[in-house]
């Protein structure tokens, strides 16, 4: 053993057996954890190249301007400053980016720099090469840029309108649109017994906050014209499909490195602007360039989640309380490129019903631009967004129909025994008791003592909530679905890619083809080659971090959409078990048996029943690497062995826009109980409670800490994170000065629990949970509802971020909101 | 940011009309002018340094005068450029005689862009109201000095 981390006393409710044999399932310690707690990592900004320059970027004040000039002679008159990149060059060196839209979307051109104008604030217009990092900064507040303002749109309902249209190539702002209609949502509507109407819902803008900022260090070898990118992109494998395009070169001219990553969250997938910019400067210097993003220039110009406006939300309901679906009518503001959009505009639809047993569902989707900071997929991408609305939808009306929202929940989830679920448009829910886990939250915060709580905060003066939050975390994608948006795309299904090697010291090497950024990649990989190999995890050496020319990586590699635990460790799996295959054979052939009558154990491979004959794994990789002659020369072993995983998947049907989008479906039921202040609008959490169900935990401390960091991300999220603009465009909250992100402290009590849900369609059982499903966003949410007013009485909480202030409005001025709802019962 | 008021000098309209609309006059009203470019009797330009917050914001404002009706009225813009931030401002006067004296109200609208507006927003409005209350100090001055001849 090294060094190890201690697992903690655990809240957890033990739902299946306490201990489970083998490594996987064990909370092994983290193998990464020694080299970053002592400040060993090394991430992109540590790694330094001799004569390198540093890149800052000139951003545009306007959100929206003409480019009449663009100066940089006195900033090339600086000494120390090596060189500049503008627009003009950047239109003339590179194509615009691949659009993943049809028409209008499709028309948009993108470069890695503003050619001809900005489109918000923080728009690229132009970068300056320097020997410091300082100096740099200061060469491009030496660049002169003449603008002609123009105006802007910052409200995705007003730029439908196309008053003002940010790119004349599309001729429209609108980069996406279409219905999507399941069941038979005009039937339901008459069978209904209540009809519940919501005008309007907002999910704002915010995003999830990695530690380090994006970056890069770019080489240019001039002899192989291959461009080395040390740098944090979170989906290299499509960010070369950007990138290699533009730079009119093939992919292998872009070879992507990273050991470690501080935190990505779905802010890394679109760097390629960035990194194609510092390709272009590395060549043209003909010397390494380094970015390092500031963090005001992260919240400004790099990327945010989407923001999306429902309206005219209509939920037909039986009297008993089953909701028979719903219509609305979506605005998804994208900012002013679309990037990895519209891929947000179907991302959705793997969760179409959430957690419930919904058949009809009627979704009319926009996307838009806005002079605003272009999206990301942030951690939750898209399903967060669907899911805070579809449990809004829950609690609304339960609150106007006088129903209990834990009731009503229970008789419209999907049930424990109905799994697998096919959704209305086709999804499979692999497994799940939505039911069970709500029961586990509640438990965990006394919900049976609710009433008393509430008595109790009352005689404090203080008004007390209750809230839940029920969504699905869905992963490992289904590429397949970008062709529901756009049918000429070439994209379907997924893949990862692993090696596993056994060395001639006998040393077991494992190589991933993703990108990891803190999820423990390198320990839960060792646990299952350990558990196939009859070894133990510290025999394992993963490599760190990722690396383009390691032969380990195919089209979708990278770390996102919730899918390690399945691609990634179904390819350590695959590989592996091919491996041990060949071990045995080896084995086999120096004993003169069977390879049927070898097994793998205690780091040797030998006879069963008998363990005097015996190799170690050093023997084999001896006898096979340095020791070979004699070998049957029929024995086809190399003891290095690479596996695809490739998860089950079928193209969708695209005129119904139907098929399975994801493989599985993890669970978060989070539990929320605040007081509010009835005179200020301020509230705590004084309880909260996450249950997840994430099938069968490889690391279940890893998989904790995943819930604390999403959940984390979901309250700050509910109650102060939030893009807020000026009129001009301004971003007000640019950095951590007016942009808080929760800390440890800021955290409430918070009690965990699991059930684990073993999932049918995956190698290991285990299914994907490293986004969480933003069920905390809407607990908070449900709890404010709950305390602000009972049935038909006070405020609608209709927006996803509730500041203090935002509370107080609702109290002040409940028939504003609501007058949002209306019912029409028959 | 719109910011307006009304200030009241003791000397003749004309006196102050003429203070108002002399670059030269005006430029030594207004905080941290490095130098002052008189182009033509409608436009200058000035170099300032603005303080702000810890620093100071150094800016090339030039001024247009887009309106005037002597000796009661007249409309400015202002236009500056500085490291992160851009400047648009639109202000007006209106004199009155008041008595022995004169009456002047005046309003600007004032748009700030760039990083200094993202992250400076919420120390603006004091430092707007700090630096009015000091042109205005220094106008009183330059106007006590052009009527005492």
């Amino acid at each position: 053993m090294t060094e190890t981390t201690v697992t903690p006393e655990r809240p957890l409710v033990v739902e299946e057996g306490d201990v489970k044999p083998g490594f996987i399932g064990q909370s092994v310690p983290r193998k990464e954890d020694k080299r970053l707690v002592q400040g060993e990592g090394v991430f992109f900004d540590d790694v330094k190249r001799h004569e390198m320059g540093y890149v800052h970027f000139v951003r545009s004040p306007y959100a929206h301007a003409r480019i009449k000039s663009v100066d940089v002679s006195k900033a090339l008159e600086l000494d120390g400053v090596y060189g500049t990149l503008t627009g003009d060059e950047v239109a003339i060196l590179t194509d615009p980016f691949f659009e993943l839209s049809t028409p209008p979307g499709a028309n948009i051109k993108d470069y890695a720099l503003a050619v001809g104008r900005v489109r918000h604030v923080g728009d690229p217009v132009a970068a300056v090469v320097a020997r410091t990092r300082e100096l740099a900064r200061d060469a491009a507040e030496l660049v002169e840029v003449e603008y002609e303002p123009l105006p802007h749109v910052l409200d995705g309902e007003e730029s439908l309108k196309d008053e003002v249209v940010l790119h004349e190539d599309a001729g429209s702002n609108t980069v996406w649109s279409g219905v999507f209609d399941w069941g038979d949502f005009d039937a339901a509507l008459v069978d209904a017994d209540h009809v519940v109407r919501i005008e309007r819902l907002h999910f704002d803008r915010f995003s999830s906050t990695p530690l380090e900022c994006s970056g890069c260090l770019v080489e240019y070898n001039r002899g192989t014209g291959q461009w080395t990118i040390h740098g944090n992109h979170q989906m290299p494998g499509v960010g070369a499909i950007w990138m290699a395009p533009a730079l009119r070169v093939g992919i292998d001219k872009l070879r992507f490195v990273s050991q470690d990553i501080g935190g990505g969250f779905g802010n890394k997938i679109t760097l390629h602007p960035q990194y194609t910019a510092c390709c272009l400067l590395a060549r043209k210097l003909n010397r390494p360039v380094q970015w390092t993003e500031w963090r005001t220039d992260q919240h400004t110009a790099n990327t945010h989640g989407n923001e999306r406006t429902f309206l005219d939300v209509t939920v037909p309901v039986k009297a008993d309380g089953t909701m028979l679906g719903f219509s609305v009518r979506a605005i998804d503001d994208c900012g002013a490129f679309p990037r990895y959009e519209p891929l947000g505009c179907i991302i959705w639809a793997q969760v179409t019903p959430g957690c419930y047993r919904w058949r009809n569902v009627r979704v009319d989707f926009t996307q838009v631009c806005t002079n605003k900071s272009p999206v990301a997929p942030n951690r939750g991408y898209s399903r967060m967004q669907h899911l805070w609305l579809t449990e809004r939808i829950v609690d609304i009306v339960a609150g106007e129909l006088g129903l209990d929202p834990i009731e009503v929940r229970k008789k419209n989830y999907v049930k424990h025994e109905e799994f697998p679920y096919e959704t209305p448009n086709g999804c499979i829910y692999d497994s799940g008791d939505y039911a069970r886990c709500l029961d586990i939250a509640l438990d965990l915060v006394g919900y049976d003592s609710l009433e008393e709580k509430r008595r109790e905060a009352e005689s404090r003066g203080k008004l007390f909530g209750i809230g839940i939050g029920s969504t699905l975390d869905s992963g490992t994608n289904n590429f397949g679905q970008s062709m529901i948006l756009n049918p000429e795309l070439q994209f379907s299904g997924n893949n990862e890619v692993a090696t596993v090697k056994l060395d001639i010291f006998g040393e077991i090497v494992v190589t991933l083809g993703t990108v990891p950024q803190g999820q423990g990649h390198e320990t839960t990989a060792s646990q299952v080659v350990a558990e196939i190999l009859g070894c133990t995890p510290d025999e394992v050496n993963v490599r760190a971090g990722h690396d383009t020319y390691w032969n380990s990586t195919a089209g979708f590699s990278g770390t996102y959409a919730s899918q390690f635990a399945v691609t990634g460790l179904g390819a350590v799996k695959g590989a592996t078990e091919k491996l041990a295959g060949e071990m045995r054979q080896l084995a086999a052939a120096v004993f003169g048996c069977s390879p049927d009558d070898i097994e793998l154990v205690e780091s040797q491979a030998r006879i069963k029943g008998n363990p005097e004959a015996a190799l170690p794994f050093m023997a084999l990789g001896a006898i096979l690497n340095a020791n070979n002659a004699g070998l049957p020369t029929d024995l086809d072993v190399t003891l290095n062995v690479r596996h695809v995983y490739r998860p089950p998947f079928e193209k969708p049907d695209l005129e119904r826009k139907y098929g399975n989008l994801t493989l599985t479906y993890a669970t978060q039921i989070h539990a929320c109980a605040l007081e509010i202040d009835a005179e200020t609008g301020v509230y705590e959490i004084v309880d909260y409670a996450a249950v997840d169900d994430c099938g069968n935990r490889i690391h279940p401390q890893i998989v904790e800490g995943q819930v604390h960091g999403a959940t984390a991300q979901a309250l700050g999220a509910a109650t102060h994170e939030i893009f807020t603009y000026d009129e001009e465009g301004n971003l007000l909250t640019p950095n951590f000065y007016d942009y808080h992100v929760p800390h440890a402290l800021d955290m409430p009590p918070m009690k965990t629990g699991f059930i684990e849900s073993t999932s049918p369609f995956t190698p290991l059982g285990a299914k994907g949970m490293g986004e969480g499903g933003g069920a905390g966003i809407h607990a908070v949410c449900a709890a404010l509802q709950n305390a602000l007013g009972r049935r038909g009485e006070g405020p609608i909480v209709w927006r996803s971020c509730n500041p203090y202030e935002s509370v107080w409005d609702l109290l002040q001025k409940p028939e504003e909101t609501r007058k949002l709802v209306s019912v029409e019962s028959r | 940011m719109k910011v307006s008021g009304e200030r009241d000098f003791q000397a003749p309209r004309e006196t102050v009309w003429q203070v108002l609309n002399d670059p030269a006059q005006m430029a030594k009203t207004m905080p941290g002018v490095e130098s002052f470019d008189i182009q033509d009797d409608r436009h200058w330009r000035a170099h300032v340094k603005i303080p702000l917050g810890l620093g100071g914001l150094r800016m090339s404002i030039d001024f247009e005068k887009m309106e005037e009706r002597e000796p009661e009225f007249a409309k400015l813009h202002a236009k500056g450029n500085g490291v992160g931030a851009v400047l648009n401002m639109d202000t007006s006067f209106n004199l009155s005689e008041a008595g022995d004296g004169t009456n002047m109200k005046w309003e600007a609208e004032v748009h700030l862009l760039g990083p200094v507006a993202s992250m400076g927003q919420r120390v603006l409005q004091p430092i707007v109201n700090q630096q009015v209350s000091h042109v205005l100090g220094a106008l009183d001055k330059q106007v006590q000095e052009a009527k005492a001849g």
